[in-house]
């Protein structure tokens, strides 16, 4: 296993459904961790409510499992008395984009030195699969069993839009990507925010059209684009596949950031 | 070292068949003690981490590992004398 000094392997096997994308993205963010070198002591896991927001709880670690959606909140609160501390914040869409979109804003604007690890499987996972603010148009959810009819929110630039210093998104497939924008997320001043688009195969999957773990995986896989090949087709006024959605690195930068070790 | 799937982890998603670049993965048929069909390995020793690992000090590819949501992909040492298919490839 990756990370095993990071790992409660106490705790495993961990609940997830079988081939859920959380696990996968704990093992690269467990894995970045270990490239920056921190110390157990000085590294603070927290979370809201949800299956991704469980994911504190399998690893070693002081952690905070908070109310859902204030995840970021308790982390502002941990960074500003503590600065020495390393804050690392696993939440889920519905955890960061609908209850707590405001929280989520608000630490992008105000900057404040954490990382932030958004598990976006589209879909409230954890309470039986209601759309969510990223439920993509179209898809079937409990609450949208017509096909979801609202557009969805793009998580990665509206942490651009609101001022995160650094802002990447990459998928469960792309781990070895992930893992390495992880690190330069935790290496980067002020917020770091990485979206994940992973797979809830219990919930989204199978109502989806999508029944097998790796169907869906491949799903994903199929529809991610390059940021920098992107922006060359728009600039060259090609057309972009339906459905596709950009990863890599979308900004880094240097605003004047709170929390900040001196 | 030896590649091994810890069975009392694996949950049967079949991602690691997907990712391995040599095949060494492949969907299993038969229900183990809970339940849970593993993937089969084929000529797992053909995995470089297998010969390589120790030499290097450290994990070479390793995406079965990183991309198993369930922390059930590992190599162990081998005990010493441990039979070893002899594998030439053209
Ligand atoms: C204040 C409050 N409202 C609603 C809930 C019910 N609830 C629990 S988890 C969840 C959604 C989780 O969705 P997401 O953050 O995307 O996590 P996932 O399970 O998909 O990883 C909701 C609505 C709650 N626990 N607390
Ligand atoms: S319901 Fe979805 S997100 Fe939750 S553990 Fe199962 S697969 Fe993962
Ligand atoms: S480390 Fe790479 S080559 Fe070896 S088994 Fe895993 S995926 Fe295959
Ligand atoms: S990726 Fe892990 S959990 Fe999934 S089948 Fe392979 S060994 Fe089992
Ligand atoms: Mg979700």
């Amino acid at each position: 296993m990756i990370a095993p000094d990071w790992f409660r392997e106490d705790r495993l096997p961990h609940i997830y459904c079988t081939g859920c994308g959380n696990g996968t993205v704990i093992n690269c963010t467990l894995a970045a961790v270990e490239e920056m070198d921190w110390k157990r002591e000085e590294t603070v896991f927290v979370s809201g409510i949800g299956c991704s927001s469980r994911a504190p709880g399998y690893i070693l670690t002081d952690s905070l499992h908070t109310t859902h959606g204030r995840a970021l909140a308790f982390a502002t609160g941990v960074k500003m008395a503590r600065p020495e501390f390393n804050v690392v914040v696993f939440t889920g869409d519905g955890d960061l984009a609908a209850i707590g979109g405001n929280h989520f804003i608000h630490a992008c604007r105000r900057n404040v030195d954490m990382t932030v690890v958004c598990m976006n499987n589209h879909i409230y996972g954890m309470t039986g699969g209601q759309g969510s603010p990223t439920t993509p148009p179209g898809a079937i959810s409990t609450t949208t069993p017509y096909g979801a009819s609202e557009p969805a929110f793009d998580l990665a630039e509206l942490a651009v839009a609101a001022g995160a210093n650094y802002v990447a998104r990459w998928t469960s497939y792309h781990v070895k990507e992930l893992t390495k924008a992880v690190t330069t997320g935790m290496q980067t001043p002020g917020l770091a925010f990485i979206e994940v688009r992973t797979q809830c195969p219990t919930n989204y999957g199978r109502h989806n059209k999508l029944r097998t773990v790796p169907a869906m995986i491949e799903y994903i896989r199929s529809h991610a684009m390059l940021v920098e090949k992107y922006n060359r087709l728009t600039a060259e006024g090609k057309p972009i596949p339906e459905g596709t959605f950009t990863v890599g690195e979308l900004v880094r930068r240097s605003r004047p950031a709170m929390g900040v070790r001196r | 070292m030896k590649l091994v799937i810890d069975e009392s982890r694996c949950k049967g998603c079949n991602l690691c068949v997907l990712v391995c670049p040599y095949g060494i993965f492949q969907e299993g048929k038969e229900l183990n003690s809970r339940g849970i069909v593993s993937p089969a390995l084929n000529r797992p020793e053909r995995c470089t981490n297998c010969r390589l690992q120790a030499l290097y000090g450290r994990t070479l590819c390793g995406v079965c590992q990183m991309i198993c949501p369930d922390q059930a992909i590992t190599w162990v040492e081998e005990r010493p004398f441990e039979p070893h298919r002899v594998e030439v490839e053209f």
